[in-house]
């Protein structure tokens, strides 16, 4: 039983890690966003293995049904230009940075995170969606409130944004 | 050199069963890298906000894995995790809305050609 969560777990790190490459790397924002989506389908697989069942299927509900579909609507609504959306040659300097500015914060947390990190224990508990909705609507019950309040605010403010405005002659 | 001895000394090498937080946090780490890659070296803002996806599902990694193989609350991690979900939700939404704006006055999505100042 241990191997085989070692196994789903290495396999689920590797989905992983393919996903972000292609999402990353792909030159067509579509294939790009089918890399993400694998990404997702990673993650959602990895929060089945920490025990937690409720946010893998919010992950997939979430993320892979809505964000994704908005991602998919911003690819479909610009024109690309011509000879693809990222076809063009970066400069080695772009890509250094890039690789610089990926590679550093990622690298330093590791370390941070390896010889300063808490012990784990081994087997994750398992929480009831019960408790879930209670810990919600008590010690969280602020964050509950004010994320419905960012949620509208980004709804109304897309709405206004997407307005067409008139332009005066 | 002492911490990169130490580092070769790490429990955490020795088996993902005796250590697994710290392989959780290896592959948020990892997207975390991903998702600062591909903000910086992409040249479209879809491209951007993928990246920021990316980084987005990292933190939320991280966050469960930190709640639930830890003696920290695990219920409060879970929803920690569910409060980035959304948003992350929100984050794009307003995205696709400024990607529209900026395509619609500039034709194109490119935020390295879009400005009006430069003279």
């Amino acid at each position: 039983m241990d191997r085989l969560a070692v196994a789903a777990f290495f396999g689920y790190a590797l989905t992983v890690l393919a996903g972000g490459l292609i999402a990353v790397l792909a030159s067509s924002l579509v294939r790009a966003l089918a890399g993400l989506i694998l990404t997702l389908f990673g993650v959602a697989g990895l929060y089945l293995l920490l025990s937690s069942p409720f946010l893998a299927f919010m992950q997939i509900l979430i993320y892979v049904g809505a964000v994704s579909v908005i991602i998919f609507f911003a690819i479909m609504l610009t024109r690309p230009p011509a000879g693809g959306e990222e076809g063009e040659r970066r400069s080695l300097g772009r890509t250094l940075l890039a690789l610089v500015g990926g590679l550093a914060p990622a690298l330093l947390l590791a370390l941070a995170c390896w010889r300063y990190g808490s012990a784990s224990n081994r087997v994750p508990p398992s929480v009831e969606v019960g408790r879930l909705g209670e810990v919600l609507l008590g010690p969280y019950v602020l964050a509950f409130e004010l994320i419905s309040l960012v949620l509208l605010v980004a709804m109304a403010g897309a709405v206004l944004l997407g307005f067409d405005r008139r332009r005066e002659p | 050199m002492n911490a990169l001895l130490d580092l070769y000394n790490h429990p955490a090498w020795t088996h993902p069963l005796q250590h697994p937080l710290a392989y959780y946090q290896a592959v948020a780490l990892l997207l975390l890298g991903l998702g600062l890659f591909g903000l910086i070296w992409r040249k479209s803002l879809v491209g951007m906000l993928v990246g920021v996806e990316l980084m987005l599902n990292g933190a939320g990694l991280s966050i469960v894995a930190g709640a639930q193989l830890t003696r920290a609350d695990a219920a409060m991690g879970q929803l920690a995790a569910l409060l980035v979900m959304g948003l992350a939700a929100a984050e794009a939404t307003l995205v696709l809305a400024i990607t529209l704006v900026v395509f619609r006055r500039f034709g194109h999505v490119e935020p390295d050609h879009a400005s009006e100042l430069r003279g």
